[in-house]
Protein backbone atom coordinates (compact mmCIF):
# COMPACT_ATOMS: atom_id res chain seq x y z
CA UNK A 1 0.00 0.00 0.00
CA UNK A 2 1.36 3.41 0.82
CA UNK A 3 4.85 2.49 1.80
CA UNK A 4 7.63 4.93 2.21
CA UNK A 5 10.89 3.89 0.67
CA UNK A 6 14.02 3.85 2.83
CA UNK A 7 15.57 7.24 3.21
CA UNK A 8 13.93 10.38 4.39
CA UNK A 9 12.61 13.56 2.98
CA UNK A 10 13.65 16.84 4.36
CA UNK A 11 10.48 18.85 4.38
CA UNK A 12 10.78 21.51 6.96
CA UNK A 13 8.25 24.14 6.12
CA UNK A 14 5.01 24.52 4.30
CA UNK A 15 5.38 28.20 3.54
CA UNK A 16 6.87 27.69 0.10
CA UNK A 17 4.40 28.26 -2.65
CA UNK A 18 4.11 27.26 -6.27
CA UNK A 19 6.32 24.84 -8.11
CA UNK A 20 8.92 24.21 -5.49
CA UNK A 21 6.50 22.86 -2.98
CA UNK A 22 4.48 20.92 -5.50
CA UNK A 23 7.62 19.07 -6.49
CA UNK A 24 8.26 18.15 -2.89
CA UNK A 25 4.78 16.74 -2.41
CA UNK A 26 5.07 14.76 -5.59
CA UNK A 27 8.18 13.25 -4.10
CA UNK A 28 6.20 12.36 -0.98
CA UNK A 29 3.53 10.61 -3.01
CA UNK A 30 6.08 8.78 -5.12
CA UNK A 31 7.49 7.34 -1.97
CA UNK A 32 4.06 6.25 -0.86
CA UNK A 33 3.44 4.71 -4.28
CA UNK A 34 1.18 7.50 -5.35
CA UNK A 35 2.63 9.15 -8.43
CA UNK A 36 1.44 11.66 -10.96
CA UNK A 37 -1.95 10.78 -12.43
CA UNK A 38 -3.70 10.48 -9.09
CA UNK A 39 -2.03 13.28 -7.17
CA UNK A 40 -4.92 15.56 -6.34
CA UNK A 41 -3.21 18.14 -4.18
CA UNK A 42 -1.63 21.29 -5.54
CA UNK A 43 -0.53 23.13 -2.46
CA UNK A 44 -0.48 22.92 1.31
CA UNK A 45 -1.60 26.16 2.89
CA UNK A 46 -1.58 25.43 6.59
CA UNK A 47 0.00 22.69 8.58
CA UNK A 48 -0.01 22.26 12.33
CA UNK A 49 2.06 19.26 13.28
CA UNK A 50 0.02 16.63 15.10
CA UNK A 51 -3.19 18.60 14.67
CA UNK A 52 -4.44 19.59 11.26
CA UNK A 53 -3.66 20.39 7.66
CA UNK A 54 -5.23 22.47 4.95
CA UNK A 55 -4.47 21.60 1.33
CA UNK A 56 -5.74 23.03 -1.91
CA UNK A 57 -6.70 21.62 -5.29
CA UNK A 58 -7.63 23.76 -8.27
CA UNK A 59 -10.10 21.94 -10.47
CA UNK A 60 -9.66 22.53 -14.19
CA UNK A 61 -11.42 21.21 -17.27
CA UNK A 62 -8.48 19.56 -19.05
CA UNK A 63 -7.72 16.99 -16.39
CA UNK A 64 -7.41 13.42 -17.59
CA UNK A 65 -10.26 11.88 -15.63
CA UNK A 66 -12.74 14.63 -16.48
CA UNK A 67 -12.80 13.46 -20.10
CA UNK A 68 -14.67 10.36 -19.00
CA UNK A 69 -16.51 11.75 -16.00
CA UNK A 70 -18.58 12.73 -17.84
CA UNK A 71 -18.16 13.35 -21.61
CA UNK A 72 -19.38 16.88 -22.25
CA UNK A 73 -20.28 17.39 -18.62
CA UNK A 74 -17.18 17.47 -16.44
CA UNK A 75 -17.69 16.84 -12.72
CA UNK A 76 -14.84 16.12 -10.33
CA UNK A 77 -15.26 12.45 -9.33
CA UNK A 78 -16.33 12.19 -5.71
CA UNK A 79 -13.90 9.38 -5.01
CA UNK A 80 -11.02 11.64 -6.02
CA UNK A 81 -12.24 14.18 -3.48
CA UNK A 82 -11.87 11.37 -0.95
CA UNK A 83 -8.44 10.66 -2.41
CA UNK A 84 -7.50 14.30 -1.78
CA UNK A 85 -8.51 14.00 1.86
CA UNK A 86 -6.44 10.83 2.21
CA UNK A 87 -3.44 12.44 0.52
CA UNK A 88 -3.70 15.43 2.86
CA UNK A 89 -3.58 12.96 5.74
CA UNK A 90 -0.50 11.32 4.17
CA UNK A 91 1.34 14.64 4.08
CA UNK A 92 0.20 15.32 7.64
CA UNK A 93 1.66 12.00 8.78
CA UNK A 94 4.84 12.48 6.82
CA UNK A 95 5.29 15.80 8.59
CA UNK A 96 4.38 14.46 12.03
CA UNK A 97 7.04 11.75 12.06
CA UNK A 98 10.54 13.04 11.99
CA UNK A 99 12.33 9.74 12.25
CA UNK A 100 11.89 6.11 11.30
CA UNK A 101 10.24 4.63 8.25
CA UNK A 102 6.48 4.67 8.15
CA UNK A 103 4.11 2.40 6.33
CA UNK A 104 0.57 3.64 5.92
CA UNK A 105 -2.49 1.84 4.68
CA UNK A 106 -6.09 2.87 4.43
CA UNK A 107 -7.96 0.86 7.02
CA UNK A 108 -11.49 2.12 6.97
CA UNK A 109 -13.79 4.83 5.70
CA UNK A 110 -16.32 5.15 8.48
CA UNK A 111 -18.56 7.76 7.03
CA UNK A 112 -18.39 9.57 3.75
CA UNK A 113 -21.01 11.95 2.39
CA UNK A 114 -21.01 13.91 -0.81
CA UNK A 115 -22.99 17.12 -0.59
CA UNK A 116 -22.18 19.20 -3.61
CA UNK A 117 -20.83 18.69 -7.12
CA UNK A 118 -17.34 20.08 -7.75
CA UNK A 119 -16.96 21.63 -11.18
CA UNK A 120 -14.03 22.92 -13.26
CA UNK A 121 -13.14 26.40 -12.06
CA UNK A 122 -13.73 25.58 -8.41
CA UNK A 123 -11.06 25.70 -5.78
CA UNK A 124 -11.27 22.73 -3.46
CA UNK A 125 -9.96 23.08 0.08
CA UNK A 126 -9.15 19.91 1.98
CA UNK A 127 -9.37 20.42 5.74
CA UNK A 128 -8.16 17.39 7.64
CA UNK A 129 -7.69 17.09 11.39
CA UNK A 130 -6.55 14.31 13.64
CA UNK A 131 -9.32 13.28 16.02
CA UNK A 132 -7.97 10.21 17.75
CA UNK A 133 -5.40 7.49 17.96
CA UNK A 134 -5.76 3.90 19.09
CA UNK A 135 -2.62 1.84 18.84
CA UNK A 136 -1.51 2.11 15.24
CA UNK A 137 -4.89 3.33 14.01
CA UNK A 138 -5.10 7.06 13.41
CA UNK A 139 -8.49 8.59 13.01
CA UNK A 140 -9.03 11.65 10.84
CA UNK A 141 -11.94 13.92 10.17
CA UNK A 142 -11.88 15.48 6.74
CA UNK A 143 -13.91 18.11 5.03
CA UNK A 144 -13.65 19.22 1.41
CA UNK A 145 -14.96 22.70 0.78
CA UNK A 146 -15.63 24.92 -2.19
CA UNK A 147 -15.58 28.39 -0.69
CA UNK A 148 -17.82 28.10 2.36
CA UNK A 149 -19.86 25.22 0.96
CA UNK A 150 -19.06 21.70 2.06
CA UNK A 151 -18.56 19.37 -0.92
CA UNK A 152 -17.73 16.20 1.02
CA UNK A 153 -17.21 15.02 4.58
CA UNK A 154 -15.38 11.90 5.65
CA UNK A 155 -14.20 10.03 8.72
CA UNK A 156 -11.16 8.01 7.74
CA UNK A 157 -8.97 5.60 9.68
CA UNK A 158 -5.39 5.03 8.56
CA UNK A 159 -3.12 2.33 9.84
CA UNK A 160 0.38 3.59 10.53
CA UNK A 161 3.31 1.31 11.27
CA UNK A 162 6.50 2.95 12.33
CA UNK A 163 9.73 1.07 11.92
CA UNK A 164 12.53 2.66 13.78
CA UNK A 165 15.79 2.24 11.96
CA UNK A 166 18.58 2.97 14.40
CA UNK A 167 19.98 6.43 14.53
CA UNK A 168 19.14 8.81 11.79
CA UNK A 169 20.19 12.39 11.59
CA UNK B 1 -24.23 -11.28 -18.49
CA UNK B 2 -23.54 -7.85 -19.85
CA UNK B 3 -20.59 -6.82 -21.98
CA UNK B 4 -18.79 -3.53 -21.78
CA UNK B 5 -20.71 -2.13 -24.73
CA UNK B 6 -23.99 -2.63 -22.96
CA UNK B 7 -22.55 -1.16 -19.75
CA UNK B 8 -21.77 1.99 -21.72
CA UNK B 9 -25.40 2.24 -22.79
CA UNK B 10 -26.41 2.44 -19.12
CA UNK B 11 -23.57 4.37 -17.50
CA UNK B 12 -22.47 7.80 -18.76
CA UNK B 13 -18.88 7.05 -17.66
CA UNK B 14 -16.19 6.70 -20.34
CA UNK B 15 -12.44 6.31 -20.48
CA UNK B 16 -10.57 6.96 -18.22
CA UNK B 17 -13.27 6.66 -15.63
CA UNK B 18 -15.22 3.60 -16.70
CA UNK B 19 -14.03 1.20 -14.04
CA UNK B 20 -16.05 -1.95 -14.61
CA UNK B 21 -15.38 -4.37 -17.47
CA UNK B 22 -18.17 -6.88 -17.50
CA UNK B 23 -21.25 -7.86 -15.53
CA UNK B 24 -21.40 -11.60 -14.85
CA UNK B 25 -24.78 -11.90 -13.17
CA UNK B 26 -27.44 -9.32 -12.66
CA UNK B 27 -30.89 -9.11 -11.12
CA UNK B 28 -32.03 -5.62 -12.12
CA UNK B 29 -32.96 -3.56 -9.09
CA UNK B 30 -31.55 -6.14 -6.68
CA UNK B 31 -27.97 -7.25 -7.10
CA UNK B 32 -25.13 -7.79 -9.51
CA UNK B 33 -21.66 -9.23 -9.81
CA UNK B 34 -19.17 -7.43 -12.00
CA UNK B 35 -15.51 -7.77 -12.81
CA UNK B 36 -12.63 -5.36 -13.24
CA UNK B 37 -9.35 -6.59 -14.63
CA UNK B 38 -6.17 -4.83 -13.65
CA UNK B 39 -3.58 -4.66 -16.38
CA UNK B 40 -0.27 -2.85 -16.46
CA UNK B 41 -0.95 -0.11 -18.97
CA UNK B 42 -3.84 1.60 -17.20
CA UNK B 43 -3.40 5.26 -16.40
CA UNK B 44 -3.35 4.88 -12.61
CA UNK B 45 -0.58 2.27 -12.88
CA UNK B 46 1.95 4.81 -14.16
CA UNK B 47 4.77 4.13 -11.80
CA UNK B 48 2.90 2.17 -9.15
CA UNK B 49 1.39 -1.22 -8.83
CA UNK B 50 -1.78 -1.17 -6.78
CA UNK B 51 -5.37 -0.21 -7.49
CA UNK B 52 -6.07 2.95 -5.47
CA UNK B 53 -8.75 2.31 -2.80
CA UNK B 54 -10.72 5.33 -3.91
CA UNK B 55 -11.03 3.92 -7.43
CA UNK B 56 -12.11 0.59 -5.97
CA UNK B 57 -15.00 2.48 -4.36
CA UNK B 58 -15.84 3.99 -7.73
CA UNK B 59 -15.86 0.53 -9.39
CA UNK B 60 -18.33 -0.72 -6.81
CA UNK B 61 -20.47 2.40 -7.17
CA UNK B 62 -20.60 1.89 -10.93
CA UNK B 63 -21.88 -1.68 -10.51
CA UNK B 64 -24.51 -0.23 -8.15
CA UNK B 65 -25.39 2.29 -10.85
CA UNK B 66 -25.87 -0.57 -13.32
CA UNK B 67 -28.21 -2.39 -10.88
CA UNK B 68 -30.43 0.70 -10.62
CA UNK B 69 -30.03 1.80 -14.23
CA UNK B 70 -30.89 -1.58 -15.75
CA UNK B 71 -34.06 -1.70 -13.65
CA UNK B 72 -35.10 1.77 -14.81
CA UNK B 73 -34.37 0.84 -18.45
CA UNK B 74 -36.39 -2.35 -18.10
CA UNK B 75 -39.40 -0.33 -16.99
CA UNK B 76 -39.05 2.35 -19.62
CA UNK B 77 -36.30 2.13 -22.28
CA UNK B 78 -36.46 5.87 -22.95
CA UNK B 79 -36.10 7.00 -19.36
CA UNK B 80 -33.53 9.60 -18.38
CA UNK B 81 -31.80 8.95 -15.11
CA UNK B 82 -28.84 10.11 -13.09
CA UNK B 83 -27.02 8.12 -10.47
CA UNK B 84 -24.94 9.97 -7.94
CA UNK B 85 -22.48 8.69 -5.41
CA UNK B 86 -23.96 9.89 -2.12
CA UNK B 87 -21.70 8.29 0.44
CA UNK B 88 -20.11 5.36 2.20
CA UNK B 89 -20.51 3.86 5.67
CA UNK B 90 -18.27 1.49 7.57
CA UNK B 91 -16.12 0.61 4.61
CA UNK B 92 -13.21 -1.62 5.52
CA UNK B 93 -10.14 -2.15 3.38
CA UNK B 94 -8.06 -5.30 3.86
CA UNK B 95 -5.53 -4.82 1.09
CA UNK B 96 -5.22 -3.16 -2.27
CA UNK B 97 -5.63 -5.30 -5.38
CA UNK B 98 -2.51 -5.22 -7.52
CA UNK B 99 -1.61 -5.34 -11.18
CA UNK B 100 -2.45 -8.69 -12.77
CA UNK B 101 -5.46 -9.47 -10.62
CA UNK B 102 -9.13 -9.67 -11.38
CA UNK B 103 -11.49 -8.01 -8.93
CA UNK B 104 -14.97 -9.41 -8.45
CA UNK B 105 -17.38 -6.67 -7.48
CA UNK B 106 -20.47 -7.82 -5.60
CA UNK B 107 -23.25 -5.39 -4.95
CA UNK B 108 -26.62 -5.98 -3.33
CA UNK B 109 -29.41 -3.51 -2.63
CA UNK B 110 -30.40 -3.61 1.03
CA UNK B 111 -32.57 -0.56 1.56
CA UNK B 112 -34.20 2.22 -0.39
CA UNK B 113 -35.41 5.46 1.11
CA UNK B 114 -36.95 7.92 -1.33
CA UNK B 115 -34.19 8.47 -3.90
CA UNK B 116 -31.38 7.14 -1.70
CA UNK B 117 -30.36 3.50 -2.13
CA UNK B 118 -28.20 1.61 0.31
CA UNK B 119 -26.06 -1.26 -0.92
CA UNK B 120 -24.00 -3.93 0.77
CA UNK B 121 -20.86 -4.19 -1.33
CA UNK B 122 -17.87 -6.47 -1.41
CA UNK B 123 -14.74 -6.68 -3.51
CA UNK B 124 -13.00 -10.02 -3.89
CA UNK B 125 -9.85 -11.28 -5.54
CA UNK B 126 -10.42 -14.98 -6.09
CA UNK B 127 -11.95 -16.03 -2.79
CA UNK B 128 -10.16 -13.43 -0.75
CA UNK B 129 -12.20 -10.50 0.42
CA UNK B 130 -10.19 -7.32 -0.11
CA UNK B 131 -12.75 -4.69 0.86
CA UNK B 132 -16.35 -4.39 1.89
CA UNK B 133 -18.93 -2.16 3.48
CA UNK B 134 -21.99 -0.12 2.76
CA UNK B 135 -22.52 2.36 0.01
CA UNK B 136 -25.18 4.99 -0.66
CA UNK B 137 -26.29 5.96 -4.13
CA UNK B 138 -28.81 8.57 -5.00
CA UNK B 139 -30.77 7.80 -8.13
CA UNK B 140 -33.10 10.20 -9.86
CA UNK B 141 -35.37 9.28 -12.74
CA UNK B 142 -36.36 11.98 -15.21
CA UNK B 143 -34.45 14.68 -13.41
CA UNK B 144 -35.55 18.17 -14.29
CA UNK B 145 -33.77 19.56 -17.33
CA UNK B 146 -33.04 16.19 -18.91
CA UNK B 147 -30.02 14.09 -17.98
CA UNK B 148 -28.22 16.91 -16.19
CA UNK B 149 -26.36 16.03 -13.06
CA UNK B 150 -24.57 19.20 -12.13
CA UNK B 151 -26.85 20.83 -9.61
CA UNK B 152 -28.23 17.71 -8.02
CA UNK B 153 -25.57 17.06 -5.43
CA UNK B 154 -22.56 14.83 -5.08
CA UNK B 155 -20.91 13.37 -8.13
CA UNK B 156 -20.86 9.72 -9.03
Amino acid sequence: MYEKAPGRLNITNAENVGGVERKKWEEVFLRFGHPFPTVVIDRVEELERGKKIKAVKWVTADELYLSGHFPGEPIMPGVLTLEGLIQSALIFLEESFTRGNIRISLEKVERLRFKRAVLPGDRLDFLVSLTGKEGNLWKFKGKAQVGAEVAAEADVILKVDVREVGFEL
Amino acid sequence: MMENREIQSILPHRYPFLLVDRILTIEPGKKATGIKNLTGNEWFFQGHHFYPPSLLLESLAQVGGIVLGSKAKEENPLVHFAGLFAGVSEFQFRRCPVQGEQITLQVELTQSLASIYRFAVEALVGNEKVAGGQMLLSFIKNPSGGPKRSSAGGPG
